[in-house]
This record gives C-alpha cells, sequence and structure tokens, in this order.
C-alpha cells in the first residue's frame, strides 16, 4: 500500500485544478444527466469537448483516434476525480459510445474502423445507441431473433430492438443481429454498427416512468448496411458483445460521482434541517461507509488491472453495488425533503428542478438495466463464486 | 502509489493461512475453546513463533515492528480460523499502548513477553476510574480477563486521563470469567478492592487521553479485519456446503434463491476489503480522516459479518444449528467483534459527530 504521491504529481494536480479554476463556470451542474431537456445535453455536451481537449476524457486512448495518448496511471486517474470532485465538477458524459462501445472497438475493431469513430464518439459528436435488447429477449439475450441477411456487400436486417436508450438523439448504432439462424444459440450472432439514417429503420420513442423520452423502440425493415461494418468476425457478436456488456457493468457501477451525489445529499439533510436527528444521521454514515468502501473497492480493482492481476469474483460486484448505493442515496435525500421532495420540474417549491426524484427513479432503471440485479446474482453465484447453473428445462 | 497489499503481506498471509490451516484446524480450536479457560499457552506461544503476537511490537523487543495494515491481514487470517486469541487487544491495543506510554523497565519487561508469547496483556477501558486514589470498584467486558498476566488500564477522560500497566497478580487484583456466546475469545470482570496503583504501575510517558484514542481506533480496525476473515471463511463453508448437499435430485448451490443468498453475502463484505485496508493505513500515516473511517469500517464490518454468517448458517438448513456444524464458529466470532468496542449504530453516532462538524468536504488525506 502507497498513497503518496510524488512532487510530479503535485504540479500534475495544480495543473488540474488551474484547468478547473479557468474552466468550472463551463461545466454543466452534476446533477444534470443526459436524460435531461436538450439544453441540459447541448452543455453537456459543450463541455465534453473542453474535457477532451484538456485531456481529461479519453485520457488513455492513442493520439492517432483523438485521445490524449497517456500511459494508464492510476494517481494521475486519482487526482483528477479528485480535483473534479472537491470542485463539484461534471465529469464528462458516461454514455453507450464513449464508455462501452470505444473500448470494445480498441480491442475488436479494424484500423479503418478506429479511425473512423473513435475520435467524434468521445467528443460527442457522434452518438451512438446500444440496439441489443429485444421484445423477447432482454435477460436471455443470445435469443435475439433480429436477423442480418448477406446479400452482395450488405446485410439486410430486419426485426425490432426496444429499450434502446438515446435511439432517437443518436447518430449510430452498434447493434446484434442473427447473422447465422441455422448456428447454435450463441454462435449465430454478430456486432454491427449501422447509420440511424439508414433508409428502413424506424425509430418510436416510449416514454419512461421519469416522463420523458430516453428509451425507445427501433425498427428494421429491410435496412441494407455494408458488410464491412461488422465489428470483429461474423458469428463473433456474442464475445464482442460480451466485452461491450462488461464495459456497461463498470461504467453503471462507477461511483466516481456518488461521492458528489452523497455530499449534495448532505446539503439536503443540512437544508431540511435534519442533519442532527440521530436516525438520519445514522442513514447518512451508513452511506457514506458504502461510498467509502466501493471507491477503494474501485481502486483495489484498478491497481490489480495496471498490475495484469486478475480480480476474480470482486469485479462483478460492482455494477449491483454501485447502482444500488445510488439509488439509496437518492432516497434518503427525498426522505430529508418530506412532502417537497415529490416536487418534479417546473413546479412551485421544487428543489434542484426535480432532480433528486428524477435520480431516485433514473438510478432504478439502471438497477434493472444493462443486465438486471438478478442476473448479476446469477454471475457473482455461478461465474464468481463457482456454483452450477439453473438446469434447463426439460423442452 | 499503489492499492493493495504489498508482496510481504501476500506472504504474510498465505504463510500463515497454511499454518494455521495445519496446526491450529477447527478440531483444534474446539479442543481449546471447549475447556474451562478457552486458552492454550502452547497455542498462544506457537502463534507467536509465526510473528502474530509481535506483529506491531518493535524489533528492539523481539517483534516485527509493522504497522497496522499488517496486523489487520494477520486479524483476517485469525478470523478465519476463529483462533482462540484476543489478537485485538493483546498483540493490537497492548502493545501499542505500552510502547506509547511505557517507561523502559516496562517495554523490555512486557513488549518483548508479548512478543515472545510468554506473556498475554489485556486492555481495559475504565473512565469512571479516577487517576490515583484507592479502587474498590471493577471493570467489565475485558478481554482474557482470567487468563491474562498484566492489563494495560486507562481510566479517567480528557485532563483526567491515565494509564496503568498493572500485573493479574497483583494484591487487591482479581477476575472473573463471563459466560458470553463466543467461546473463542474470552470476556470478563476485572475487580479491584482496595487496590492503589503504585507509580512504578503507571504508564506516564505521554498524553493518555490521546493515546487511548489511537489505540482504540486501532482496536476498532483489528476487530473488523477479524469480522471480514469470520464471515469470507463462513460464506466459503456455505458455498462448498451447497455444492455436494442435494435435495429435489440436484445439489442445492443451483437453486437461484441459494445462489442468490451467496451472491449477495459476497457482494455485502467484499467491499470491506479495500475500506479496511484504507482504515489501517489511513491509522499508520495517520490521516486526518483515520478515527472516522475506523469508526465507519467497524459499523459496516460488524453489521455485514453478522448477516453474513446469519444468512450461510440458513445455507446449511437444520445442520446448521447444530453445535457440531463449524458456522456457529463465526457467526459468534462475528457477534463479538460486533459489539466489543463498541456496536454500529454508536459508532455511526460518534464517526457523524467528526465528520459533519469537519468542513464536510475535507480530503481524505492530510
Ligand atoms: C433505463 C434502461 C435503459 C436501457 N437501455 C438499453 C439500451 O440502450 N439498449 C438495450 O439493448 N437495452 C437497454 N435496456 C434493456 C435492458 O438491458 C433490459 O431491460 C434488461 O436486460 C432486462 O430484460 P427485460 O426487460 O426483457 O426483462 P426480463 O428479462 O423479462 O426480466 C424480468 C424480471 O425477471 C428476472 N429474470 C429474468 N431472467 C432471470 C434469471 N435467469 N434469473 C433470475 N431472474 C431473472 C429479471 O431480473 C427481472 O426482474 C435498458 C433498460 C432500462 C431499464
Amino acid at each position: 500500500m502507497d498513497l503518496s504521491f510524488g512532487p510530479e504529481y503535485e504540479k500534475f494536480r495544480a495543473q488540474v485544478r488551474e484547468f478547473l479554476a479557468a474552466r468550472k463556470g463551463q461545466a454543466p451542474s452534476s446533477s444534470m444527466s443526459a436524460t435531461g431537456s436538450g439544453d441540459d445535453m447541448r452543455r453537456i455536451l459543450d463541455w465534453q469537448k473542453t474535457l477532451v481537449e484538456g485531456g481529461y476524457v479519453g485520457r488513455t486512448i492513442p493520439r492517432e483516434y483523438g485521445g490524449a495518448g497517456a500511459k494508464p496511471d492510476l494517481l494521475e486517474s486519482i487526482i483528477i476525480d479528485e480535483e473534479f470532485h472537491a470542485a463539484r465538477v461534471h465529469r464528462g458524459l458516461a454514455n453507450q459510445g464513449i464508455s462501452m462501445f470505444v473500448p470494445t472497438l480498441l480491442q475488436y475493431g479494424s484500423e479503418q474502423q478506429k479511425q473512423a469513430y473513435v475520435r467524434p464518439t468521445i467528443l460527442g459528436e457522434m452518438v451512438w445507441c446500444q440496439g441489443y435488447s429485444e421484445p423477447e429477449a432482454g435477460s436471455d439475450l443470445a435469443s435475439l431473433k433480429t436477423t442480418a441477411r448477406l446479400d452482395g456487400d450488405d446485410y439486410v436486417i430486419n426485426g425490432q430492438k426496444i429499450w434502446t436508450s438515446t435511439a432517437a438523439e443518436a447518430d449510430m448504432m452498434f447493434a446484434l443481429v442473427r447473422t447465422d439462424p441455422d448456428a447454435a444459440k450463441h454462435q449465430g450472432i454478430s456486432y454491427i454498427t449501422l447509420s440511424m439514417d439508414t433508409p428502413g429503420l424506424e425509430v418510436r420513442p416510449l416514454k419512461t416512468m421519469i416522463g420523458s423520452s430516453s428509451f425507445n423502440e427501433v425498427f428494421f425493415d429491410d435496412v441494407r448496411v455494408p458488410r464491412n461494418n461488422l465489428i470483429g468476425e461474423p458469428g463473433q457478436g456474442w464475445e464482442v458483445g460480451r466485452a461491450t456488456l462488461m464495459h456497461e457493468r463498470n461504467m453503471l457501477g462507477n461511483t466516481t460521482q456518488t461521492e458528489t451525489m452523497l455530499q449534495n445529499c448532505t446539503d439536503v439533510l443540512a437544508e431540511a434541517g435534519v442533519l442532527g436527528d440521530p436516525t438520519y444521521r445514522d442513514r447518512l454514515m451508513k452511506l457514506d461507509a458504502r461510498v467509502k468502501a466501493m471507491k477503494y473497492h474501485s481502486l483495489r480493482l484498478l491497481t490489480d488491472t495496471l498490475k495484469g492481476r486478475h480480480p476474480g469474483a470482486a469485479v462483478m460486484i460492482t455494477k449491483l453495488n454501485g447502482c444500488q448505493l445510488n439509488h439509496d442515496i437518492s432516497a434518503l435525500a427525498i426522505d430529508a425533503m418530506g412532502e417537497r421532495g415529490l416536487l418534479t420540474r417546473g413546479s412551485e417549491l421544487v428543489r434542484d428542478q426535480g432532480a433528486w426524484q428524477a435520480q431516485y427513479m433514473f438510478t432504478l432503471g439502471l438497477i434493472i438495466g444493462g443486465g438486471t440485479a438478478q442476473i448479476q446474482k446469477n454471475i457473482i453465484s455461478e461465474r464468481g463464486l463457482g456454483m452450477p447453473r439453473e438446469p434447463k428445462p426439460a423442452a | 502509489m499503489d492499492f493493495g497489499l504489498s508482496e510481504e503481506q501476500d506472504l504474510l498471509q498465505q504463510s500463515l493461512r497454511g499454518y494455521l490451516g495445519e496446526r491450529v484446524g477447527l478440531a483444534a480450536v474446539r479442543a481449546v475453546v471447549e475447556g474451562e479457560s478457552g486458552h492454550s499457552r502452547e497455542l498462544i506461544a506457537g502463534l507467536a513463533e509465526q510473528g502474530v503476537t509481535g506483529v506491531m511490537v518493535a524489533p528492539e523487543y523481539g517483534g516485527s515492528g509493522l504497522g497496522l495494515l499488517d496486523a489487520a491481514v494477520v486479524a483476517e487470517e485469525l478470523g478465519r480460523a476463529a483462533a482462540p486469541i484476543s489478537f485485538h487487544s493483546g498483540a493490537v491495543m497492548a502493545p501499542l499502548a505500552i510502547a506509547a506510554l511505557g517507561g523502559d523497565a516496562q517495554k523490555s519487561r512486557w513488549l518483548a513477553a508479548v512478543a515472545a508469547g510468554s506473556s498475554v496483556v489485556s486492555v481495559a477501558f475504565a473512565p469512571g476510574f479516577s487517576a490515583g486514589g484507592v479502587w474498590d470498584d471493577s471493570v467489565a467486558y475485558v478481554p482474557d480477563a482470567t487468563s491474562a498476566d498484566a492489563f494495560v488500564l486507562f481510566v479517567g477522560t480528557g485532563a483526567g486521563a491515565a494509564a496503568y500497566l498493572i500485573p493479574a497478580d497483583e494484591p487487591g487484583v482479581s477476575a472473573a470469567q463471563l459466560q458470553a456466546v463466543d467461546l473463542t475469545r474470552r470476556l470478563g470482570v476485572l475487580r479491584f478492592s482496595s487496590f492503589e496503583a503504585e507509580a512504578a504501575m503507571r504508564l506516564a510517558g505521554g498524553d493518555a487521553a490521546q493515546t487511548a484514542s489511537r489505540v482504540l481506533q486501532a482496536g476498532r480496525v483489528a476487530l473488523a479485519a477479524d469480522a471480514l476473515g469470520a464471515a469470507e471463511r463462513g460464506l466459503e463453508a456455505a458455498v462448498e456446503y451447497a455444492k455436494t448437499r442435494k435435495q429435489f435430485g440436484r445439489v442445492i448451490a443451483s437453486f437461484q434463491a441459494v445462489k442468490h443468498m451467496c451472491a449477495e453475502t459476497f457482494a455485502e463484505v467484499e467491499p470491506l476489503r479495500a475500506l479496511l485496508w484504507y482504515a489501517a493505513f489511513a491509522w499508520d500515516e495517520r490521516y486526518e480522516d483515520a478515527h472516522a473511517t475506523a469508526m465507519l469500517l467497524k459499523a459496516y464490518a460488524g453489521e455485514a459479518a453478522t448477516q453474513a454468517t446469519t444468512t450461510c448458517t440458513q445455507v446449511f438448513g437444520g445442520m446448521g444449528f447444530t453445535w457440531e456444524c463449524d458456522m456457529h464458529l463465526w457467526f459468534k466470532r462475528a457477534g463479538y467483534d460486533r459489539q466489543v468496542l463498541g456496536g454500529p449504530t454508536a459508532l455511526r453516532a460518534e464517526a457523524a459527530a467528526i465528520r459533519l462538524v469537519a468542513a464536510p468536504h475535507a480530503t481524505q488525506r492530510r
């Protein structure tokens, strides 16, 4: 264990502080989420550009693809997180393109694909959506039915995706499609990218419980996509798709913003006059311990990764715990506000434009999305603890 | 920067796990704890040879001179093994207190004996006692009360605080065992009748109040480590059992309800490891948030470990409720770790008093 920062890192910290002091004013508020209004979205995208240029996003992505080309460095990333947290500044977008597709692409994509997609994606100029789930294929994703039939140099896609987040705003989609209907369930799937402008593709927004339309249905009617849009080989889709899912779970369980959220929650308790109340204090301290534990847990995992050690089952709890923790913090803030905690954007008397309620519901969605809590527990017990799978029902 | 155990600490863990597995198996543990005293000098001497009792004792007194993080590694292993030793008091709090406050004679007499495993020293907090004067009073819940050779006694509070190192065989000192659930670490009552501590028994070499607080936090971290060990070993035992026990024609580990009990337990317990490492390291480095972190850690560990061992007991079904099944060793171990030196709710209240008064934004490090 060594948590010291050498002098060269203190210089780095000074640089980060300088950046934040100069640019902080342009940052979106940390409670704004990419599920908010169009104005929120635009402000977040502008900020993203600033962060990429500063080397705070895409830090370790090679320069030729638009990143900062920095060596992975635990200390630098901790300093960045600490300083952003202390300044309570938005840490940049964590969306499906940046946090899930780009790392997958860097692993499986062709040179040409990396050249085409990485730079605009991390800048937030090219927005991606994830076409995985279908009406009949959710937790049992590998049973997906959307087909892609090879016709000359194109794949022709037919079928339907559902719960597709940001499909209405997205420029591009990465999708799992069945390219070989005769192959076994997991073997006939391929991973493909396509433009959301492609003829034959239709997006129908779905209204979420929050009242906005952050996810959609997407219909494919003879949608033609060049065959070299496949990421990886035909039939390799399940493997590539799983890599994306792993990045998704790390993103959803990421607790770097959670400390800020707990800080904001503490402010809510103070303002509501309950910070002296033993019951609220107890709940707050319980969460405080958990936030700290997950923060150090992620440092532990990061150290393992940098040293090339496999952390085993420890990595599988990130999504389950992180999403639940974010949800629990929102719940505490809402409780402290009493009736006021029910108010939503635009209402008289509302606090933070109803961000806590929105967050409370949004984080519930994240407990479900990206593999439900129950599926995470299956993964922990089966792959982590080596307990046997459920036997298949007799046909 | 490196967030994790060092190679030496990994080695310490492995070698101790190996030793405990071979020499202090659960049958050996039961043989000791089912006896009247619950205590075996032979076992302690064996652990001392492995460096357990001297982990925090300075090399000049025959110890390894390591920090609380190393002690936490040891405590986790002792919790896993349900080893009959009050490590948090005898090997963490006592030597820390003596090293911080003791005179040369006290240090060479007791620290060397602790490291060698030839003496057991316990620690008690008696804020109601006054420094000096004649004591006709008692202090309860003292680890190893009937087996220790000496006691570090912290008395008084604030400016009136003082510390003593009192040999158990002094006239006017007596002890009785309390009957508590965890048989692996006995608690007792320490009684003083017309007892006047001599000047030579005073631990006078520093600020007793400050030392008491720092020693107490170290003890809490060690108990949290023990709880982590008990919880993780209990879970391993439950998973192992579930993979062999069959009902309805299949192993119960293939039932999702059972899998989810185990997965939830793992997800609850595993983050403690990193929090433990940080808390111990923060204590070693005297970070500003060390005390609050120790309290939050112990509160979390106490609750997570009791929850874990409760759930894991259920995985064993009726077998889990038997004396024969080893689960109750870890269940009681977790119960002790939770109640002793401050329960979860009290500790969170104490932590809140620190964290919510200090600028809530104070950075984690100095
Ligand atoms: C906010 C949000 C955003 C999303 N965004 C996207 C997106 O951008 N792209 C995309 O492709 N998908 C997206 N999804 C879909 C998401 O991945 C699925 O909803 C999720 O995987 C669950 O599938 P399902 O809805 O079909 O539920 P089901 O699979 O029908 O599950 C219903 C219930 O049954 C339980 N269950 C199912 N199977 C098991 C099992 N084997 N063991 C135990 N319990 C089980 C589940 O845990 C759940 O409680 C999003 C979902 C949400 C909520």
